[in-house]
């Protein structure tokens, strides 16, 4: 390109060469802007949960870590329920420590988030909010493409990798399957046991009172530590555990999730943690 | 006018061999391999990958975001060709085109097969959820590959089979059906404008929001970032690009020696170096806001632990910042002296484009983060793809070969009329 000598054409074929190029330039400046408007847009838009603005109830549940003792009734119970294989479960419980070293046991079902990632990311709205701010899913519509999983902080969501089960190995002791087998190839989550929920509400039960209305892990539990209820109704018992719980806290606040899922400290903690102290 | 092209050979004592048959039925057995692993994960569904819950995106997704990349020279060559005009890259844009129309088909096979429910694939385009970055995604790849077959069609027509192979006036049913295609071809190639300004608007919307499917997760740390959806733009451009040059001095140069001038050709590898050059000026930048401006403890511990496993930082200094700040710099004053150095050096802005996006997908999943409250740490995954995620792989890069290879031994790249 340097080459003294050039004829005089060749250095004019130059300068239109070298035009194209800023022409190309700014092109590519301007397509550059328009992504970057794009994409934040993008990112700025997400989707409110309707459940803000519609009255009703509104499911929550309380666990009190200083009353779980591991048993994993709650998770079997689960599994009874749900169908679900030893390796594929809704809840889990997990032995954690405080900060000044004490363990404890933490169980932890889906959060039902207000702002839940899993929903804003689905790309079929497969997985939805229902008016009482459960977080359920539509088996027929999901496409099997694990963006909720990766999405969710609380590894609340399982791909279900294998065709169903004949019967899961928790049933019948822990009860009896009561939700319809899922294809494979979908991603399954805890739904708070709507199906009872909406069975009791249409006979005049009451969730978190009546058992046949209320989820199976709370029903299973046998020290009381999970309590379950209407969290915009004072008088459900969720509302009175809060009120005479010392210190409430919900998992990975940080990330404006709002869990409806709350938790009791253990007694050796009297603050609500925070993030900061991850510890590798 | 096929008799111009000339094809690689091999010298083998006093013999030549023509590589091509030998070449394509390696690409073969490849696709055969490959059909053996697309049917066991169709029967058995998704239990026979390395996949888990922990880690649900692992090597299918990674080359579905590079083929997306390897695709990224189709739209600026399109605007460059259709809108500014510029008749020099007229030929070169074909083949960009063609490269598009690759990348997004082989991006499209891939995650066909990484649905847990392959059936559905068509969920997205009817039953909208618009809040979703994949969504979009899926909707701008679907129109965006129209597009591309759009473009492609007329390019594929040129083919003298299509003008004057005698069956075509044997069998008039087969002659009618050409001269229609011929038709739509044509009105098709009218369109090519807007066709271009489609391209240009779907494929950086989508190329952005890749970036962005994985950097709207707050919840995963390392990939919570603002920069993302304009680097997966410039990666794709630069690695698109510079796969765009190092094809187009294979197909035109070695190929079809004259059919392109040398300049034109100097001038993809300049463009190419540049973008090169800015994307690594974006990275560095980002590099710093992340580790130095706004310096967070965990995405720190999230580093030094994939650190430990893996060389994470290393492979971000040396192959996405040192190696393309080089190539770039070598592109961007492209001589015509050296082709040779030229297409080497331009092997380095493809390899940082996927290493940026192998990088993006694994990191956020193999160090992710603990939901327990008081002592959260960070956990690490692991994931080992099997051997059909190994044979889907060689399935979708081998039709990605032998189509760019037909394409390079078959297409005159020129239009009838022109010839004429």
């Amino acid at each position: 390109m340097n080459d003294k000598n050039e004829t005089p054409s060749e250095q004019g074929e130059q300068k239109i060469a070298r035009r194209d190029l800023l022409k190309v330039g700014g092109a590519l400046l301007g397509a550059a802007g328009l992504a970057q408007f794009f994409s934040l847009n993008s990112l700025a838009v997400r989707s409110k949960s309707d459940s803000h603005e519609a009255a009703g109830p509104k499911w929550g549940m309380l666990i009190d870590i200083n009353k779980c003792i591991g048993c994993n009734y709650c998770t079997y119970a689960c599994q009874a329920i749900n169908n679900l294989a030893d390796d594929m479960l809704y809840n889990v419980v997990t032995t954690e420590t405080t900060q000044s070293g004490e363990e404890y046991f933490l169980s932890r079902p889906c959060m039902q988030c207000e702002e839940a990632p899993c929903v804003h990311v689905c790309p079929v709205g497969a997985t939805y909010y229902r008016p009482d701010g459960i977080v359920a899913m539509d088996y027929t519509l999901c496409i099997g493409c694990r963006y909720c999983q990766v999405a969710c902080p609380y590894s609340a969501r399982v791909f279900n990798w294998r065709d169903p089960l004949g019967t899961t190995s928790k049933a019948p002791d822990f009860g009896l399957q009561e939700i319809e087998n899922r294809p494979r190839g979908v991603v399954e989550k805890c739904h708070f046991c709507s199906h009872r929920i909406d069975y009791g509400v249409e006979r005049g039960l009451v969730p978190g009172v009546d058992a046949l209305a209320t989820p199976a892990c709370v029903v299973a539990c046998p020290t009381g530590a999970r309590v379950f209820g209407d969290l915009n109704d004072a008088t459900s018992p969720i509302s009175m555990a809060q009120v005479d719980a010392s210190v409430t806290l919900r998992l990975r606040e940080d990330l404006s999730t709002e869990p409806r899922v709350y938790y009791v400290s253990p007694v050796a903690e009297s603050q609500a943690p925070f993030i900061q102290n991850v510890e590798g | 006018m096929l008799s111009n092209i000339h094809c690689p050979t091999v010298r083998i004592g006093k013999r030549s061999i023509i590589v091509f048959p030998y070449w394509i039925s390696l690409l073969i057995i490849g696709i055969l391999f490959g059909l053996v692993g697309a049917f066991t994960v169709l029967r058995d569904g998704l239990q026979v990958t390395g996949l888990s819950n922990a880690i649900p995106w692992g090597l299918w997704i990674s080359i579905d975001l590079s083929a997306i990349a390897m695709g990224g020279s189709a739209f600026v060559f399109g605007v460059i060709v259709y809108i500014l005009r510029i008749k020099r890259f007229e030929v070169i844009g074909k083949l960009a085109v063609l490269l598009g129309f690759l990348g997004y088909s082989t991006a499209g096979m891939v995650l066909l097969f990484d649905l847990g429910q392959p059936l559905r694939f068509w969920h997205p385009v009817v039953f909208w959820q618009p809040h979703s970055l994949l969504w979009e995604v899926t909707m701008c790849v679907v129109l965006y590959l129209s597009v591309l077959m759009a473009e492609v069609l007329p390019i594929v027509l040129e083919h003298p089979v299509f003008h004057m192979h005698p069956w075509l006036t044997r069998f008039s049913i087969l002659g009618g059906l050409v001269k229609f295609v011929h038709k739509v071809s044509h009105w098709l190639h009218s369109a090519s404008p807007i066709l271009a300004v489609a391209g240009l608007t779907l494929s950086l919307l989508h190329q952005a929001s890749l970036g962005a499917t994985y950097s709207v997760l707050a919840g995963r740390g390392i990939w919570f970032n603002q920069s993302a959806p304009v680097q997966f733009v410039f990666s794709a451009m630069s690695g698109g690009i510079a796969l765009l040059f190092l094809s187009s001095v294979f197909v035109f140069r070695v190929m079809r020696p004259g059919q392109v001038s040398d300049e034109a050709l100097l001038d993809v590898a300049r463009i190419a170096g540049g973008i090169t050059l800015l994307l690594t000026y974006l990275r560095v930048w980002d590099w710093a806001v992340t580790n130095y401006y706004s310096f967070n403890r965990t995405i720190a511990l999230q580093t030094e632990m994939l650190d430990t496993i893996s060389p994470y930082t290393l492979t971000f200094w040396l192959g996405q910042a040192l190696l393309p700040i080089i190539a770039g710099s070598i592109l961007l004053a492209a001589k015509k002296v050296n082709f040779r150095l030229l297409m080497v050096v331009s092997f380095f802005p493809i390899i940082a484009a996927i290493l940026t996006r192998w990088n993006y997908n694994f990191a956020g999943l193999i160090a992710s983060i603990s939901y327990d409250p008081f002592t959260p740490n960070i956990i690490l995954n692991s994931y080992t793809p099997t051997w059909v995620e190994f044979s889907v792989a060689t399935l979708v890069l081998s039709y990605w070969l032998l189509m760019f290879s037909l394409a390079a031994r078959y297409l005159p790249f020129q239009s009838m009329k022109e010839h004429h």
